[in-house]
Order: C-alpha cells, then sequence, then structure tokens
C-alpha cells in the first residue's frame, strides 16, 4: 500500500498514520508534542495540527510517517472510513478521565478491524495520566481491552511529555514488520501498486456503504 | 468600364494567373503559382524528402542509443515510427493551408500576398532542412502538436489578431505551451527522455481510440499507464523516488491536458447529474451559519473575512484547471488559507476538529462549479503516489469528507430540531430573520454577535439621517441665499432710482455757432467760392 516506495529495492517505507478519537482527548496536543515537541506553546510557528509528518530512521531503514488526523465530533463520525482507508496504522485516543471517549475508542475498533481487518496495526492511548487523580478508566481494564482486539495499549502525557515517543516508534516497528510480511506474502511489488490504486476509488453517493462491502459501519 | 475595373485590379498578365507547371488551370499565389493540383504534388514530394532525412537521422541517432543503451526498450519504439511519419504529412498540410488563409486576412492588399508568402515559406523549407541537429525535437514537436501550433511567432501573432478566437483555439495554446514545456522538460533527459515522449504520444493515440469505455476503465488504463511509467523510471533512477516523482508529475500535466476534454465528466458517467444534485444541495442550504456548525471562525476580523474570501477564491479556481495536480493544488491553497483564518482566530495551529467544519462552510458558500466532476477526475487520474499520501492528498481527502458530510447534513448535524431543519430547507423561515428584532436593542452600532452585513447597513442608516439633515441645511441656506440675492436686486434698483432722479440728465443745447468764440476767425482768407470757368 502506502508502503509501495519500499517494495523496490529503496529502503524508505512510507506509512500513514489516522488520528481517532472523540474531540478534546488530545490528539492534536499529542501529535504537536511529537513533531513540533511543543505543548500550549504561544510560539507554536506551525500553522496547522491536521497533517504532520515526521521522518525517522529505524534499523538503518527510513521512515516516512504521515500522520492524518481526524476531525473528533459524533457528527463526522460517518466521514471516518474517507480518512482511514490505505492507512497502515491508527491511534486511538481516549482521555483518561473521560470514560466516555473510552467507549468511543471501543467503536473505533470495532469498525476499523470490520474495515481493514488485520491489516492496520492499532494503537490505543490513554492520554492525560498527568491527571492520574481524575483517574475514570482503569488501567486494567483498558489493557485487557486492547489485548483483546489484538492491539497495542499505551500511556501517555502530552503536558509532560511522557510516552510519547515510546508510542510513536513502537508503532513505526510494527508497521515495518507488516509491510514486510506482506512483500513476502504477495511476492513481488506489482501487485502492491496494483491494490494502492483500489484504495484510490472512493467517493460515491455513499461512502460507507461502498466501504464497508462487507458489513456496514454506519450503526456502529 | 471594363477598363476602368482592370486599372483598379491587379497588374498581372493572364499568362501569370495560370499553373506554373503549365497544366492549364489557374495557379495560386499562395501555392507558389501552382494549382492547387500541382502543389500538392510538389509540396509532398518536398515533405517527403525532407521527412526521410529527418527520419533517417533520427534513426541513426537512436541506433546510436540502443548501441549505447543495449536495452530492449528501444526496440519496442521502433514499430511506432512509420505511422507517425504518415500523420505528420497530414497534419503539416493542414497546417500550410491554415497559415495561406490566415494570410490571406492580413496582406494588406492582394498584391503583396504573392511576393511574401512564397518566400517565407521556402524559408521554412530550407530552414527545417538546416536543423538537421535538432531534427528530434522539431519531430517530436511535429507529429504530435496540433496543425498550426508550429507556426512562427509571427505567424502565430496573426492567429492572434483573428476576430473571434474560439475557445478551442485558446484551449489548444494551452495544449501547445504544455507540449513546449514537456519537450523542454524531457530535453533535459537526453535519450530517456525521447523514449518518455514517445511512450506518452503513444498513449494518448491509443487513447483517442477507446473514447467509447466506460469511465472506470479510461481511468484503469491511465493508472495503468502511471504504474509501468513510473515503475520504468524507478529501474531507471535506480529507486531515485524524487527524480521519478519529477517525472512523473510533468507526464501527467502533458497526458492529462491532452486527454482532459475526453475524459472530464465524461457522458458515459452520471458525474454531471450528481454535480447538478450536489449544487441544488448547496444552494438549499444557503441558510446554514457560522454558528451552526461550529466554525472557529471570526469573520468580523478583517484579516480572517479576507482568508476565507481567497479560501472561496481558491476552491472555485479549481474547476477552471486541467492537470489533476493542478486540481490537488488549488484545494492546498484553499486549505492554507483555511488554516490562517483559524489561526488568527483562535491564535492556535488548527486541528482536523477546527479545520474540517470550516471547510464544510468554505463549499457551502463557494458553491464550487462541477464539484463531483472535479473530484472524481482526480479521483480517477490523479496519480495515485499524490493521492494516496502527501499532504494534498490529506486536504483532498477532506474535501471529500465535507461533501460527503454537505450530502448527507440533516437536523442533528447542525443541531437544529427536525421542524426548524424542514422549516429552513423549505424556505418558510430563515434563521437570519429572526435577527432584525433584536436590533432595536442592540441599537445601531453596537452589534453584539449579529451580522457584521446588518451592522453595516445601521452603520449607513446613520449616515443617510446625517447627510439628510446637511442636506437640509444647504438648502435652507440656499432658499436664504436666493431672498438676499432678490432683495440685492431690488435694491441696486431703488438706488440707480434715486439717483437718477436726484441727478436727473440735463441735455443743454449749444448757444452758438462751434466758431463763435474762435477769435483768431477774422484773419482767415474768406471761404472759397465756386467759380465757373469757361473754356
Amino acid at each position: 500500500m502506502a508502503a509501495s516506495g519500499a517494495g523496490s529495492g529503496s529502503k524508505t517505507y512510507s506509512f500513514k498514520v489516522v488520528l481517532l478519537g472523540e474531540g478534546c482527548v488530545g490528539k492534536t496536543s499529542l501529535v504537536l508534542r511529537y513533531c513540533e515537541n511543543k505543548f500550549n506553546d504561544k510560539h507554536i510557528t506551525t500553522l496547522q495540527a491536521s497533517f504532520l509528518t515526521k521522518k525517522l530512521n529505524i534499523g538503518g531503514k527510513r521512515v516516512n510517517l504521515a500522520i492524518w488526523d481526524t476531525a473528533g465530533q459524533e457528527r463526522f463520525h460517518a466521514l471516518g472510513p474517507i480518512y482511514y482507508r490505505d492507512s497502515n496504522g491508527a491511534i486511538l485516543v481516549y482521555d483518561v478521565t473521560d470514560e466516555d471517549s473510552f467507549q468511543k475508542v471501543k467503536n473505533w475498533v470495532k469498525e476499523l478491524r470490520k474495515m481493514l481487518g488485520n491489516e492496520i496495526c492499532l494503537c490505543i492511548v490513554g492520554n492525560k495520566i498527568d491527571l492520574e487523580k481524575e483517574r475514570n478508566v482503569s488501567v486494567q481494564e483498558a489493557e485487557q481491552y486492547a489485548e483483546s482486539v489484538g492491539a497495542k495499549h499505551y500511556h501517555s502525557s502530552a503536558k509532560l511529555n511522557k510516552g510519547i515517543e515510546e508510542l510513536f516508534l513502537d508503532l513505526c516497528k510494527r508497521m515495518m514488520e507488516t509491510a514486510q510480511a506482506d512483500v513476502r506474502a504477495k511476492g513481488n511489488g506489482a501487485s502492491q501498486s496494483g491494490m494502492s490504486r483500489r484504495g484510490v476509488q472512493i467517493i460515491d453517493d455513499e461512502p460507507q456503504a461502498a466501504m464497508a462491502a462487507g458489513g456496514c459501519c454506519s450503526s456502529a | 468600364m471594363s477598363q476602368k475595373s482592370e486599372r483598379r485590379g491587379i497588374h498581372v498578365d493572364q499568362s501569370e494567373l495560370l499553373c506554373k507547371k503549365g497544366c492549364g488551370y489557374y495557379g495560386n499565389a499562395a501555392w507558389q503559382g501552382l494549382c492547387s493540383k500541382c502543389w500538392r504534388e510538389e509540396y509532398q514530394r518536398a515533405r517527403q524528402k525532407q521527412i526521410q532525412e529527418d527520419w533517417a537521422l533520427a534513426e541513426k541517432l537512436q541506433r546510436e542509443e540502443e548501441a549505447a543503451y543495449a536495452s530492449s526498450q528501444g526496440a519496442q519504439s521502433q514499430p511506432s515510427l512509420t505511422p507517425f511519419s504518415k500523420f505528420e504529412e497530414k497534419k503539416t498540410n493542414e497546417k500550410t493551408r491554415k497559415v495561406t488563409t490566415v494570410k490571406k486576412f492580413f496582406s494588406p492588399s492582394s498584391r503583396t500576398a504573392p511576393k511574401k508568402a512564397p518566400c517565407e515559406k521556402v524559408e521554412k523549407v530550407s530552414g527545417a532542412r538546416e536543423r538537421h541537429g535538432e531534427a528530434l525535437l522539431r519531430d517530436l514537436r511535429g507529429m504530435f502538436t496540433q496543425p498550426w501550433e508550429m507556426m512562427s511567432p509571427t505567424e502565430e501573432s496573426h492567429e492572434g489578431k483573428t476576430p473571434s478566437p474560439s475557445i478551442s483555439r485558446q484551449s489548444s495554446i494551452e495544449t501547445d505551451r504544455v507540449s513546449r514545456d514537456f519537450v523542454d522538460f524531457l530535453k533535459n533527459l537526453q535519450k530517456p527522455g525521447r523514449e518518455i515522449h514517445k511512450q506518452c504520444r503513444a498513449f494518448i493515440e491509443n487513447m483517442a481510440n477507446k473514447k467509447d469505455l466506460g469511465a472506470d476503465e479510461l481511468s484503469e488504463c491511465v493508472q495503468d499507464f502511471y504504474q509501468n511509467m513510473s515503475d520504468r523510471l524507478m529501474t531507471h533512477f535506480k529507486g531515485s523516488t524524487e527524480r521519478v516523482e519529477r517525472v512523473m508529475d510533468q507526464v501527467e500535466k502533458y497526458i492529462m491536458t491532452r486527454l482532459y476534454k475526453n475524459v472530464f465528466c465524461p457522458e458515459t458517467t452520471d458525474d454531471e447529474k450528481k454535480d447538478l444534485a450536489t449544487q441544488h444541495r448547496i444552494r438549499a442550504l444557503h441558510w446554514v451559519t457560522i454558528e451552526m456548525l461550529c466554525v472557529p471562525v471570526d469573520e468580523e476580523i478583517p484579516e480572517v473575512s479576507d482568508n476565507v474570501v481567497k479560501a472561496i477564491t481558491d476552491v472555485i479556481e479549481m474547476d477552471s484547471k486541467r492537470v489533476p495536480r493542478d486540481k490537488l493544488a488549488c484545494i492546498t491553497r484553499c486549505s492554507k488559507h483555511i488554516f490562517n483564518a483559524i489561526k488568527i482566530t483562535k491564535n492556535e495551529p488548527a486541528s482536523a476538529d477546527d479545520f474540517l467544519p470550516t471547510l464544510i462552510y468554505i463549499v457551502l458558500k463557494a458553491n464550487p462549479p462541477r464539484l463531483q466532476s472535479n473530484i472524481q477526475y482526480i479521483t480517477r487520474f490523479c496519480n495515485p503516489s499524490r493521492l494516496m499520501t502527501g499532504e494534498d492528498g490529506y486536504y483532498f481527502t477532506n474535501l471529500c469528507c465535507a461533501v460527503a458530510f454537505i450530502e448527507k447534513l440533516d437536523a442533528q448535524s447542525l443541531n437544529l430540531s427536525a421542524e426548524d431543519f424542514e422549516r429552513y430547507m423549505s424556505g418558510q423561515a430563515s434563521p437570519r430573520k429572526q435577527e432584525p428584532e433584536l436590533w432595536p436593542q442592540a441599537g445601531p452600532g453596537g452589534g453584539g454577535g449579529s451580522s457584521p452585513g446588518l451592522t453595516q447597513v445601521y452603520q449607513s442608516l446613520d449616515l443617510l439621517t446625517g447627510l439628510e439633515a446637511r442636506q437640509e441645511r444647504v438648502l435652507e441656506g440656499a432658499r436664504g441665499l436666493e431672498s438676499d440675492l432678490i432683495s440685492w436686486q431690488e435694491s441696486v434698483e431703488r438706488e440707480v432710482q434715486e439717483i437718477l432722479e436726484k441727478y436727473p440728465l440735463e441735455i443743454r443745447t449749444p448757444a452758438s455757432a462751434i466758431d463763435s468764440d474762435n477769435v483768431e476767425n477774422d484773419r482767415l482768407p474768406p471761404p472759397l467760392q465756386p467759380q465757373v470757368f469757361v473754356g
């Protein structure tokens, strides 16, 4: 898929990572902290925090990470499939002080697994651990849930810059593994790129229905 | 009578009018004094010879190339050569015909044309022969550009002066420019550049025969072509993604500029219907406000509203571009303006939570022409490497989201009750209509939370009231001035009358003759008396 450039000899991987989660859980802070190392800074020069890129070097291999922020408001929920199609990874953020936001994450996971299967690497992130005292989502419950759906669970604080590097590094490694397994399974790079094209067909009158093919997500 | 008309006409002998070949038909100056039949034969012979020479050289070059490359790719291009040479012939013939007609229009009299046209022709033919070094480039250009595209600058300027340049001609000028840029770009690549050009040309030819295919098949063809091309380039540039992308951008530009007319909103799809539906939908939603969408943009700040206007312009401009990538660039520019507007309003980088609602608002305000067709076109024919990842791809995806949202928009997504939504949609009520009631309380000029338009209306009303008072004063003054003038006139008259009465005009009659008081008169000789002389 997006890593097709990696298929033919060159050692550069390109990954698309989509950020999902309710509004106000700190998606934007998380990614700004990661890419710009800034939090609530009055001097942030970045114009926007909805599309950010990061270049990494993992084990001698270059990785280009494109991080896609999504609108978290409930009214835009139905648009999810347009955003996350062809993603290599998804970061699902919830607020540890907000039980509801964790429920939302569960919905997203269900939907993603239904639509993209196991191709996509999932990360569930409990953000705002600096507000540990007000915690409303139990660590054990969250970690158990993550394991049950084949996702990794992390705790982070954009404010204190905790757990963010690890989270992205880990995700990249997993996406690289998936991409390599993909190459091995498919044999050559040609079929890979053929696949990337099919993904381009998007906009239809009913985006979800078109994407679903197997099941419909609009109920989720 | 007949003499007169002869004098006025062109001074040529009857024999000069005939075809120089002596076939008995009339010749034409534009055809070097030959008749149409002889000219065609003559011209084609010259052309043929030149083409053969050029091709001999081109083939020689190619052989050298192939020897150097020893690649299998070179051989593939060989079969495509012959059909194209015929193609060129036809097009050049068309070209000359066109040139002569244009000349006829613009030559000041029919007399100058015969002298001018042939020598230019000769120059051209011989000039072309001399340019053997450039044979390659010329061939590339000559065969695949529109017939008249090869004209010299002077001819082009003639062309420009034609009374009504049609749209197709303008678009051809663009096509021409793109082709030229493409050739110039490929020149830097030297040998592979030639190969790329050949492939593209062959592909465009190929596509011309596939007009009947459905949009998806056309998309498939183009995408396959991109795929093959980039795979080959990848091998050639030994994996330098950057260089491959640079070439691919040019390839896309060239191909899509030429295919645009046939593949944008093709008749085989219902794109047009969807365009209309979306347009109506957006028009029906004209009443949606910033507050309903929770758009984090404050249009009262001049800088912000400036950015909003720019964003609207950019998204509308998208329709005027031909190349998918240029269309994408418009969306990206629009997005940047939106980010600017948000950043100025909120003083922090915009997140997707802010961006998407604003984009939706911009789309609703702009109602961009042929929105669905454009989205479909980009989806079908954009180079996937751009669309899949990358910033442009992100903004495009957001635009798709915005359109999908607008299509599905309901009362809930605007936080309205179903009844209100229905009323607004049917036009029975407008959310803006309630605002004027607030106005008397807020008072003119104190527009807290009301639309800037109304504030302006009230300001204007204020100004108008002031103006009225001033006008009243002016009128009063004018009236005063008028009465002053009248009374002044009267007083002047009165004064004059008084003076006249005071000093009446006395005309004294003279007491004596004029000379009476002249003392010396006595000394004067007596006046002459008339005398009669006889004899």
